[in-house]
This record gives structure tokens, C-alpha cells and sequence, in this order.
């Protein structure tokens, strides 16, 4: 068995391979998960404050040319490899690791039957998603 | 080349290429050119000058909306929708507040209404294979009607830290509509299982968003004990009308208990396999979590998923809309629905201190199994201020929601986060 651990203290990776327990590094406190929500919280929907961390109202603008996609290096290019598929709505809802997004392009090129572009333009699209649809950054 | 066929789409005098291109494909669908050519980028270079596409894409089901009501969008290719808690609050929940998943595209049969000809095949590991229609399902097995809870396998996916991905599902990717059909066990029954027979495995008439017609858009199944217990049934009816093209016209299947994407839409066949259905979205991470706790944000090799089963216990505040305004010191009614994977759930409490007290609730009976359940409970404010109720139900193992989202799963499923709502106490 192997296991990649991200953003994860080594001893949360010794725990799972059964080799015993150690000390997890402060960055694996679950109690940083609950602080420091965003400002914006809704208090009169509870539930708001337990989403999922997004950077709404961030520095890119959205351009509704795009379908909303926020402006930067790749937005266009990001545009139309996607939506020849799937709306940008789907997109816009992610706050994913790196990993996953590479992980979401391997599944959508081998199970969804994307035709993937040349290596240059794939990686202006996955530099493009890592940015601005991020639960790293 | 490129710029060639740009200028062929520059039908506004003035535009440049980009602009034209842009306006082109903003009148004309992209998606739908893409998938006619089966081409993404660069895809304006291999439009053919002068053709525009007659036959766009599939639909989405997008213009089926307007039979909804109140009913947030999360997505629009492929359509997803779900409903705010207070909108859930009927005992049967009624079309117009049915959430909508969707993994690919409405097919052409379902927009039309038209099953002239349908018919379901029911092969693989039986003595029997059955070509059966419609007509033949409503005559030669017993017709039944429940009230079943649907719910999204990522329903509550919003609320795990890191965010996961898919559809950011809050709370209201779920429902129990009352269904009509008949026992998929009967069904089988009469296919004959072999001693070989596991797993089902459910297929149907959708489209790929490609638009590629070889293309499964999804193909999931439930283990064969879990069919053959008689809850599962093939539904032609939802609340008392054939289908509705958004929830799977004209055939579906319910696997109550289990995630939504076991109750295969637009049905065609159910293949009896001799081992763990491994269709589409039954693989990789595909409605599947790890066979172990795992960290948040861990990364879990394909090797250690295993395929999602009962969706745990859960429940919400369908009464009062969160924000209400109340009178400190005066009794108010809350109510909701409390489900389980498992069936039956065995107590429900709520809490207006943030968890630190709980008040039992009442808790009626299911109407039958797998329907969810009414609770309610008399709350009193004791002065004005800010209170949030939060409502917990437990199963029949004794198993509570946790008041935060529990284990963390690469793509975010089964979260059953306690429901909270805000009320504002006044003088």
C-alpha cells in the first residue's frame, strides 16, 4: 500500500501505515480548519460558515465572456478546451489541491474522451485552474 | 489557415477575427460545435467556412427548469440543481422542489414524452433473460408505491475542508418523492439469478456531453443482496405522473439507501454481473471513499477505494427558513425530515446552544421503509438574541451526525453534517 500524503503531517502518513503514533506537525491541527472563516459568512445561514474556503471577491475579475472564468494567463484558453463538454459553472465551483486537478484532467482525457491539446496549451489550462480554483492558495 | 477560416465566420462588418469569432460562437453554442466535431482546441481553425450547425447539441434540460421553483443552479452543462432546506418541508416532496443531477444529457425520448417501443432488457447471469415493456412490467408483476428518499452521493460536499470536487452540493441534493413501479427483486426473480449473479449493473439512453453517441454517460449498479431485499424497484411513475424528463422518463430504478447515481435514470438494462459492477462512474474515484480514515487533503492510491454503499443518517430543518424572526420567550414549532442508508432512524434531537444541550425531538414513523421522516420539537427562546438550531438524528446502531463534516474523502461524499438554521429572537 502507498499513500501520498499532502498538506499533512508525515505522522498522519505513519498512523495510516500502521507504523504508530507521533507528534502531528501544527499544520495538521483539525481545529485550523474551523478558524479564520472568511469574512462574508452569512449568520443568518449558519451553514455558510462551514463551506468550503473560496476566495471570492478575489483580484481577477470574471469575464462574462468567458463565461465568467476569472481574467488571467489562460482564461481563454481554459474557456474553450472546457466548455466544448461542460458549462464553466462546474469549474467555478472548485477549490481543489494541484493534485486533484491533475488527477481531473487524467479522468476527463481517459474516461470523458476530452481531446487533450498540444503540452504547451495543457499546461497554460492546468496553471490557469491551480490558480484561480484552489483549495492550496 | 486560422486566420482563413476566422474571417469566414466574420459575418459583422468591422469585427477582427477574435471578435467575430467570439460573437459567432456566443450565437451559436461552442459546446455544440465542439462536440459535433468532436474537437476542442483549436477549434475555431476547423470550423468549416459557411456551416452552421443545424442540429445543436442535445439538450441540456435547462429550459425544464421553469417547471421548478426556488431551486438553486449549480450547473447548466450538465444541468444541476438543488433545492434550499425550506422548500423541502412536504412530506412527499413534489416536482417542482425535486433537485436535478444530471451527468450528461436529456435524451431526445425523455424531452419527448415518447416510449413508443422502450424496452428494458434484463441479462448477464440469469437463466431468462427478459426483453420487457412497459406494459409488460405493469401487468405481469405486482405494482407497487413508496415514498423513497433520493439523495445526491455528494450531497453535503460543500462543507468538507479542503474542498473536494464536483458539485458543491449543500443540503438540499435529496427528496422522497412517492414512486410507483414494481420489486426489482420480483423482476429478477422471474429473470432467474444464477448461483454466479453479485452485482446489477444499470444502463440507459442518455447522452455523453461530448455528444459522442458510443459514449456511457453513467453506469452504476448495487450489490445483489441489497436488490434482492425488495425495496429497490423499477418506477415508471413519480407521484402519481409518468416520469418527468428531468428524473429518468419513462423507466428509472430507486436503490433506496443508497447514493442517487444507483437509481439509474431512462433505464434500458440492467446487466447481472459476476462481480462488482465496473461501469461508468462504478470506478476510480467514482462514488467511491477510502477503506480507511484518511487525513484531510489526503491522496489515496485508486487501489484503496471502495464503492460507496448506504448513505449515512441525516436530516434537516425544513421549518423555519433560516433568518426567521421569533418572540423571545415564546414557543416555536421547528420540524424536518430525518433519514438513513441503513432504513429507519431512531431519534432526532435539537440544540439552540451551539451543542452544548439537546432536547429530544418527536419522531414519527416511516411510512414505509426507507421514506424519511417527520420530526418536530417546541423550542423557546429564553431571551432575544441570536440562536441556531441544530438538529441531529441517530440511527439504530446508535450512530449520531457529527456537528462537523466527517472523515474527509477525496471527492466529497456522504457528508452528514448536522443541519443548522438561524433564528433571531426579538422582544
Amino acid at each position: 500500500m502507498r499513500i501520498l500524503i499532502r498538506n499533512c503531517a508525515s505522522a498522519f502518513a505513519a498512523l495510516a501505515l500502521g507504523a504508530g503514533l507521533a507528534l502531528a506537525a501544527p499544520e495538521s491541527d483539525p481545529m485550523k480548519a474551523l478558524a479564520g472563516l472568511p469574512a462574508g459568512n452569512n449568520p443568518l445561514d449558519p451553514m455558510t460558515a462551514l463551506m468550503a474556503r473560496s476566495d471570492e471577491g478575489a483580484d481577477a475579475e470574471s469575464n462574462a465572456e468567458l463565461g465568467g472564468l476569472p481574467d488571467g494567463p489562460g482564461a481563454e484558453d481554459t474557456y474553450y478546451q472546457c466548455v466544448a463538454c461542460h458549462s464553466t459553472e462546474i469549474i467555478k465551483q472548485q477549490r481543489v489541491t494541484d493534485h486533484r486537478w491533475d488527477e481531473l484532467w487524467t479522468w476527463m482525457v481517459e474516461a470523458q474522451g476530452m481531446v487533450e491539446p498540444d503540452d504547451k496549451t495543457k499546461k497554460v489550462i492546468l496553471t490557469y485552474l491551480k490558480e484561480n480554483f484552489s483549495s492550496e492558495r | 489557415m486560422s486566420q482563413q477560416a476566422c474571417n469566414t465566420v466574420a459575418t459583422h462588418d468591422g469585427d477582427t477575427p477574435d471578435e467575430a469569432r467570439r460573437r459567432f460562437l456566443r450565437t451559436t453554442g461552442l459546446s455544440a460545435l465542439g462536440a459535433m466535431l468532436g474537437m476542442t482546441i483549436p477549434f475555431e481553425r476547423n470550423l468549416p467556412s459557411g456551416v452552421i450547425p443545424v442540429a445543436l447539441a442535445q439538450d441540456t434540460g435547462m429550459d425544464l427548469m421553469s417547471g421548478k421553483t426556488g431551486l438553486v443552479v449549480l450547473g447548466d452543462r450538465p444541468l444541476n440543481a438543488e433545492v434550499p432546506a425550506h422548500l423541502l418541508d412536504d412530506d412527499i416532496t413534489p416536482y417542482e422542489y425535486l433537485f436535478v443531477r444530471m451527468n450528461g444529457l436529456v435524451p431526445q425520448t425523455a424531452l419527448d414524452q415518447n416510449a413508443e417501443g422502450w424496452s428494458l432488457t434484463i441479462d448477464g447471469e440469469v437463466e431468462n433473460p427478459l426483453e420487457l415493456t412497459i406494459d409488460d412490467l405493469k401487468s405481469r408483476f405486482e405494482n407497487v408505491t413508496r415514498r423513497l428518499v433520493i439523495e445526491c452521493g455528494g450531497n453535503g460536499r460543500a462543507y468538507f475542508q479542503p474542498g473536494t470536487s464536483g458539485n458543491q452540493w449543500t443540503v438540499g441534493a435529496v427528496g422522497c418523492p412517492e414512486w410507483t413501479g414494481v420489486r426489482l427483486s420480483d423482476v429478477l426473480k422471474e429473470a432467474g439469478l444464477k448461483k454466479t449473479a453479485v452485482y446489477t449493473g444499470h444502463y440507459s439512453n442518455d447522452v455523453h456531453l461530448s455528444g459522442d453517441e458510443e459514449k456511457v454517460v453513467i453506469s452504476r449498479g448495487a450489490p445483489i443482496e441489497k436488490v434482492m431485499e425488495g425495496d429497490s424497484i423499477i418506477a415508471w411513475a413519480m407521484n402519481g405522473e409518468p416520469l418527468s424528463a428531468l428524473h429518468g422518463f419513462p423507466l428509472r430504478v430507486i436503490v433506496p439507501g443508497y447514493p442517487a447515481s444507483a437509481s439509474q435514470k431512462y433505464l434500458t438494462r440492467i446487466w447481472i454481473r459476476d462481480k462488482e459492477h465496473d461501469g461508468a462512474k462504478m470506478t476510480g474515484d467514482s462514488y467511491r471513499i477510502p477503506a480507511y480514515p484518511v487525513a484531510p487533503g489526503t491522496e489515496v492510491p485508486e487501489s484503496d477505494m471502495v464503492v460507496l454503499t448506504n448513505m449515512p443518517v441525516k436530516s434537516i430543518v425544513t421549518f423555519p427558513q433560516t433568518g426567521t424572526e421569533v418572540k423571545a420567550g415564546e414557543q416555536v414549532e421547528v420540524r424536518g425530515h430525518a433519514w438513513c442508508g441503513k432504513g429507519d432512524v431512531s431519534a432526532m434531537h435539537v440544540s439552540i446552544d451551539f451543542g452544548q444541550t439537546w432536547q429530544e425531538a418527536t419522531l414519527e414513523p416511516a411510512a414505509n421503509r426507507f421514506a424519511w421522516q417527520r420530526w418536530r420539537a417546541n423550542l423557546t427562546p429564553p431571551q432575544h438574541g441570536y440562536y441556531e438550531v441544530w438538529a441531529r438524528a441517530t440511527d439504530q446502531d446508535g450512530i449520531s451526525q457529527p456537528p462537523q463534516s466527517p472523515v474527509w474523502n477525496p471527492r466529497g461524499y456522504a457528508n452528514n453534517i448536522q443541519h443548522r438554521i438561524a433564528l433571531v429572537a426579538v422582544v
